[in-house]
């Protein structure tokens, strides 16, 4: 029987800043067999350990279409994340899973994808964004909507710029606080509504965010004619076990860490309205 | 069902015969006339053994410590090599109450669904349990396990149970285990005529009726199914409620935990210990964000889920009418008193 408490080691081979406080690392597993097995979903989560600081769960960023390696894109904020940011390449973390259930992929096929995210919201999407990208036969149009407080602290700059290169896709960009030499969008992120055309036609939607960015974002997904059942909703909770054990992440009777991380708005509305804050 | 008999007398016999074999765990009286569920030493087995009260005395902690540590290793790393902690012993279980035997059968399945907890599951592995419940409470304001359908005696899914009719035990076998350790240490125990069996049904009618505190689960039950109860009863318990902790580290039934890492010396070790959702910093998460940060909303949790949540999941209430969670409160709140308040 398997102990899924058991993390396994991994080497960090490359560091990128994304912004003052954030970071996306790559990391290998060293053990081969676990590298080339190791398969997850788009918006899976491992439980990343710093040995003596303790384990967080964090989203996978990378594609499970890009094999071999996986990246995650990290705040510091907490005790762990901060112990992360600490490492240097070549350094080793220990990480199990993947765990949590995924964001729709194959149901989403033939469709539009639309994408919401805000600040640190978009690693998760971003896994989602490019297995859409690596299959972009698979897919009608693809937009993504992404805002943060400030230029500097949009994640993924040049991975964006690519993003809207790609054929059928759109990306929008806005800032709470602009800087010198800021051309785009100003406010948040559902401000962007009024730049594109936003249908909910043979359109699945994908939001990620902070909540209050998330309750605005229904709300105006709802009015733009989206379907409770397709937006999907990516939710946060703290969690400590990712295996549906400690508790600490129950809603209602879910755990967000087996029955979620992602949840579409109708699964949503049935959990306990004040065990929600969105 | 297959019954025995025992003599009063040779139960401490039977127990150090057995104490070879198996680690056994007993309530046993402490310094200052407490009951606690003890392991007795085998080096100094006849001592304890005169200690082990079978009298329907409170039990103020439940056995759940013996799978689920309050604290516990899951494993140590040295110059990078893991080291998973193992513990399995073979645990004779004696004297426990039905209550306390259904509370650890539903925290077995809970560390068996979805993902298997290894740490849990190998505790339990070679286990038997012998249960002798009480013929009245100890505590009639605090008991209440023939509402929650608990006990005081068991019908089915136990090894052995134990019923007083006077100078002898009539013993019940439940299970293939219970018949193999009869088997076993059968010099002790002797065949029982009918009107010994019958005698025993009578000592557990009359227990069943010696319970008064009755309270009405699947009422509660029904009013959470529908609507939830008003904020206010629960805006009420967390004017009152201090938020120690205390019904949550002697529900048999709590399982929630931390998980925390350790240096000693050359070693990392990871930890988990008791957590609770009674406390404020169990939700709140590291950017400060704390979905349940009013105490109101932490009260409702724990009720929530041990009534409504678990009874959705499993079709049993996470509630076995221990009473402990009333007794240890400092301001004399709970369960019965919550779901007393909701179906008054």
């Amino acid at each position: 029987m398997k102990n899924e408490y058991i993390p396994y080691p991994a080497i960090i081979e490359a560091i990128q800043t994304e912004s003052f406080d954030t970071r996306t690392l790559k990391v290998r597993f060293k053990d081969k067999r676990l590298r080339d097995s190791f398969d997850y979903k788009p918006g899976q989560f491992v439980e990343i350990s710093v040995l003596g600081a303790g384990e967080a769960p964090i989203s996978i960023t990378s594609s499970p279409s890009r094999k071999g390696f996986l990246e995650f894109t990290v705040r510091a904020v907490g005790k762990v994340t901060k112990a992360i940011h600490k490492l240097k390449v070549g350094d080793t973390v220990y990480l199990r899973g993947p765990y949590g259930n995924s964001f729709p992929f194959e149901e989403a096929k033939n469709r539009n994808l639309l994408f919401v995210a805000g600040g640190i919201g978009l690693p998760p999407l971003r896994s989602v964004i490019n297995m859409a990208f690596d299959n972009r036969d698979d897919f009608g149009n693809i937009k993504i909507l992404y805002g943060a407080k400030a230029p500097d602290e949009l994640c993924f700059k040049e991975e964006l710029k690519i993003w809207q290169g790609i054929p059928q896709a759109e990306v929008l960009l806005t800032v709470d606080k602009p800087a010198n030499g800021w051309k785009g969008n100003i406010g948040v992120v559902t401000t962007l509504w009024k730049k594109t055309e936003i249908s909910p036609k043979d359109a699945i939607a994908y939001v990620c965010g902070p909540p209050i960015m998330i309750k605005f974002v229904l709300q105006k997904l709802l009015e733009s004619g989206f379907k409770p059942d397709n937006i999907y909703v990516s939710l946060e909770r703290y969690m400590k076990c990712g295996i549906g054990k400690c508790g600490h992440c129950n809603i209602g009777d879910k755990f967000a860490c087996i029955d979620g991380p992602v949840f579409s708005f109708g699964q949503i509305k049935e959990l306990p309205d004040k065990e929600r804050e969105i | 069902m297959k019954s025995a008999l025992i003599n009063k007398s040779d139960i401490r016999l039977l127990l150090k015969e057995a104490s070879r074999e198996w680690n056994i765990y007993a309530p046993l009286e402490v310094q200052g006339g407490d009951v606690n569920f003890c392991c007795l030493p085998k080096e100094n087995i006849k001592e304890a053994l005169n200690r082990v009260t079978l009298d329907d005395k409170w039990i103020p902690v439940p056995p759940k410590d013996l799978f689920f540590p309050q604290l516990e290793s899951l494993f140590e790393i040295k110059k990078n090599k893991i080291e998973e902690t193992v513990e399995y012993s073979k645990k004779l279980l004696f004297g426990i109450k039905a209550y306390d035997y259904q509370g650890i059968l539903f925290s077995d399945e809970f560390f068996k669904r979805t993902f298997q907890d290894n740490y849990y599951l190998s505790r339990t592995k070679d286990r038997l349990v012998i249960i002798k419940s009480c013929l009245t409470p100890p505590r009639q304001n605090a008991c209440f396990c023939t509402s929650a359908k608990t006990g005081p005696f068991l019908d089915k899914d136990f090894d052995i149970q134990l019923v007083d009719i006077g100078e002898a035990y009539l013993v019940e076998i439940g299970s293939k285990r219970g018949e193999d350790f009869i088997l076993k240490y059968k010099r002790f125990f002797k065949l029982c005529s009918n009107s010994e069996v019958d005698k025993a049904l009578t000592v557990k009618e009359k227990a069943v009726d010696s319970i008064e505190l009755k309270i009405d689960f699947s009422r509660a039950v029904e009013l959470m199914k529908g609507k939830e109860p008003p904020e206010e009863i629960y805006k009420k318990i967390a004017q009152r409620c201090i938020h120690c902790g205390g019904c949550i580290y002697v529900c048999p039934t709590c399982t929630c935990f931390n998980v925390f890492d350790d240096k000693e010396n050359e070693a990392m070790i990871r930890y988990r210990n008791w957590d609770t959702c009674v406390f404020e910093g169990f939700t709140r998460e590291a950017s400060g964000f704390n979905p349940r940060e009013t105490k109101w909303l932490r009260a409702s949790r724990r009720y929530e889920h041990k009534l409504w949540y678990d009874y959705k999941t499993t079709g049993k209430s996470g509630c076995v009418g221990c009473g402990r969670c009333l007794t240890s409160c400092p301001v004399e709140l709970g369960m019965s008193k919550f779901i007393q308040e909701i179906t008054a």
